[in-house]
């Protein structure tokens, strides 16, 4: 009975860790991430949780901003922004097989590519994810490879891109509504 | 034998009407408490105002402390606020600036296939 007991807290325990992990998502695998930020020359790391973002939308509510305004009311109802953008000094200092394994991380069944773009003669590429939960967009995953640079961004929550797309700088978002975009290799 | 009882209680009365000696030290201590008592501060020795004037006091140090208090909270939120909007400002333009890339890399695409 005793070794039942312990069998069924351990079955718990190992379910439960997945689940954990599912709800607190990194936007990279934790080893990639550590691995270009000990070789990037410049890193801005931006993890801004549902906490956070109410505070930053409480600002943003008070300006006289009409864009600010905007972005208050899309702000705060997401569940977290987390942004990784890794600058090299030169060429080659990661490899293509690091840019495999963030895709990968996205490439389950709640994320739908609606962008993919490859470059093989620069190894650009450009990649946005779309997370749907019940036919709703709940996030949204961006990852833009450069020869010197590496851009990835996460944002949680329910948002559209035609809202995203209203504020400023990010009207591109907005032409995508609906679209789906596949590269010269079509979604090699 | 019916009396009994009543004797010993006459007994014990005698016993209390006793005149004992009263401790050698007795006065000196009665003197010591005494001294010792209106040595010490009484609060309701003083007069009414100046206890208006204490209770008024610490009644604007507990509203001074909680307004302290409010008013450092209000101000830990605003910097949290601040670093917040930066950081959002920030994750936007960079955003902005892969989706600008991404943009020019679909539209050279997009020239060279109609070429």
């Amino acid at each position: 009975m005793k070794n039942r007991i312990l069998a069924f807290i351990f079955a718990a325990a190992v379910l439960a860790v997945p689940a954990l992990a599912q709800t607190a998502q990194l936007p990279a695998p934790p080893p990639v991430e550590k691995d270009l930020a000990a070789r990037a020359s410049s890193v801005d790391e931006i993890t801004l949780s549902k906490n956070m973002l109410a505070a930053a939308a409480a600002l943003f509510m008070n300006s006289k901003d009409k864009d600010e305004a905007a972005t208050s009311q899309l702000v705060e109802r997401l569940d977290g922004i987390y942004v990784r953008d890794y600058e090299f000094a030169k060429e080659g200092q990661f490899s293509i097989e690091q840019i495999e394994q963030l895709r990968k991380y996205f490439e389950t069944s709640e994320w739908t590519p609606i962008v993919r773009d490859r470059d093989h003669t620069t190894g650009e590429s450009s990649d946005i994810m779309v997370k749907m939960v019940n036919g709703k967009s709940s996030g949204l995953f961006i990852l833009d490879v450069e020869p010197k640079e590496i851009s990835i961004v996460l944002i949680l929550g329910p948002v559209g891109m035609e809202e995203l797309g209203k504020l400023k700088n990010l009207a591109w978002l907005g032409i995508m509504e609906g679209t789906h975009h596949t590269g010269p290799d079509n979604g090699k | 034998m019916d009396f009994e009882p009543m004797d010993d209680f006459d007994r014990k009365l005698k016993r209390l009407f006793e005149r004992w000696p009263a401790p050698p030290d007795l006065k000196r201590r009665l003197m010591e408490n005494r001294r010792r008592r209106k040595e010490r501060p009484q609060w309701f020795a003083l007069p009414f105002a100046a206890r208006v004037a204490v209770s008024l006091c610490l009644l604007a140090g507990v509203f001074a402390a909680l307004y302290g208090g409010i008013a450092a909270n209000q101000a830990e939120q605003r910097r949290k606020g601040e670093e917040a909007r930066r950081q959002v400002l920030l994750a936007l333009r960079i955003t902005n600036h892969a989706l600008d890339h991404m943009n020019r890399q679909l539209a050279a695409h997009n020239r060279a296939r109609q070429e």
